[in-house]
């Protein structure tokens, strides 16, 4: 049986997916999670969780969106020629990550 | 936990549902994060008609999808409010409709014109963003992960309206003399968004104690107006003579006796006449939606339907 597993890195951190293992059930799944996905990272906390319980939608079953132009709500869009508050920069820089990280993953494919 | 461990203890991110928190510590954070989703609700309410009064198409998509993003900052929160287990999603929002939910000053004035939509978009949400800002250090985890994601996207929403002001701003005399005219009505109201001084501020010293507040309201009021008045003045904004702004080393400080402090409390009692139709408005929407949560109330019925089990 497959368990996906969730990694936090520190505190307060969000857990993100990081693989999964097999085992045959929850004791031996987490376990094996620690071995495996807590040793060589830093690790606060696992989440493991039956693959099951992972509900999924896939592009089969719905249309998702993405595809379209939508450069309109983001805010490096919005250009101008005066300083912005530390938060705003940071948001800015956010987004700009974020949208490197989205057209990385689809040259990826 | 008792109360004097988790004054120990409180930093940022440090408590979460896993903990077993005090009472006292639940019912403050949750008025805070309460206070919080509602102002988002209230907000997105009070900026939905100009989705339709909007310029032009870009304005229009962009009005939408801010309004869109705030309505999901209050479902966030009202998640992160949900988890201390001391009030029901519902419980806030029947208390939102019914006129006992409190939310911001500024969400309770009713807005008229496409000129006013900077005052909201880029004055109220920049000084959102500064305090939002600061609650990713809050104490109580799901309120600062829903910090996270409100902050990525306010940035949006901060230079949206900076963009709405600077065309204002360039626009023809008369758009510019309406501006002009809107920042003066708005500018004390968005002095008034960090709430009364400190020494008259019945919440801050439990709350800064307790890691839920990063900030008091005077720093961040001063922070704010460092960073917002010389940004006014650049797109040629003349700042009102009263209230008082004083420049002083630290920062900028506010006279606050200049300020209409009984209109701020008679607000914050949800006394205020032309809020009331806020309320009012906003209880409409609820209650015209009220068949969506029926029917999905329905679909997640105990009874007779398959419960998903463990998988072990």
């Amino acid at each position: 049986m497959i368990w996906e597993v969730f990694r936090q890195e520190e505190q307060g951190g969000y857990h993100t997916h990081c693989g999964n293992v097999h085992a045959p059930d929850r004791e031996m799944a987490r376990q094996f999670a620690a071995i495996q996905h807590g040793r060589r990272k830093a690790t606060n906390s696992l989440w493991v969780v039956p693959k099951e319980e992972v509900a999924e939608i896939d592009a089969d079953e719905t249309s998702f969106g993405g595809t379209t132009d939508k450069s309109y709500r983001w805010g490096p869009t919005y250009k101008s020629d005066v300083d912005h508050a530390a938060e705003v920069i940071e948001s800015d820089k956010e987004q700009e990550a974020a949208e490197r990280q989205r057209s990385k993953a689809q040259g990826d494919d | 936990m008792d109360i004097d461990t988790v004054k120990e203890r409180a930093g940022p991110r440090e408590f979460s549902p896993a903990d077993d928190m005090p009472l006292e510590y639940r019912e403050a954070a949750t008025r805070m994060i309460e206070f919080h989703a509602n102002s988002e609700i209230m907000g997105a309410y009070l900026e939905r008609p100009f989705i339709r009064q909007a310029p032009s198409i870009d304005r229009k998509l962009a009005f939408s999808a801010k309004v869109q993003d705030e309505i999901g900052h209050g479902q966030l929160l009202y998640r992160a409010a949900e988890s201390l287990g001391v009030k029901t999603r519902e419980e806030m929002l029947d208390d939102l409709a019914n006129g006992k939910g409190k939310f911001l000053n500024c969400f309770h004035y009713p807005m008229d014109s496409w000129v006013e939509t900077p005052m909201i978009a880029f004055f109220v949400d920049g000084a959102a963003m500064r305090r939002q800002a600061t609650l990713r250090r809050t104490s109580w985890e799901p309120y600062a992960h829903a910090m996270d994601k409100v902050c990525f996207e306010e940035g949006f929403h901060v230079k949206h309206g900076e963009s709405i002001l600077a065309e204002l701003m360039t626009g023809s005399k008369k758009e510019q003399e309406m501006t002009q005219e809107a920042f003066e009505t708005w500018w004390p109201r968005i002095i008034q968004f960090f709430g009364p001084t400190n020494d008259k501020s019945t919440h801050h010293d439990f709350s800064a104690a307790v890691g839920l507040k990063a900030q008091s309201n005077d720093d961040l009021r001063s922070m704010f107006l460092r960073e917002y008045i010389p940004k006014a003045e650049r797109y040629g904004l003349e700042i009102p003579d009263e209230p008082r702004i004083r420049e002083t080393d630290s920062g900028y400080e506010v006279v606050e006796d200049d300020l209409d402090w009984d209109e701020f409390f008679q607000i914050a009692k949800n006394d205020y006449e032309p809020g009331l139709g806020q309320i009012d408005g906003r209880k409409q929407a609820q209650d015209a939606v009220q068949w969506v949560r029926d029917s999905l109330e329905w679909e997640n019925r105990p009874a007779g339907s398959p419960k998903p089990q463990a998988a072990d």
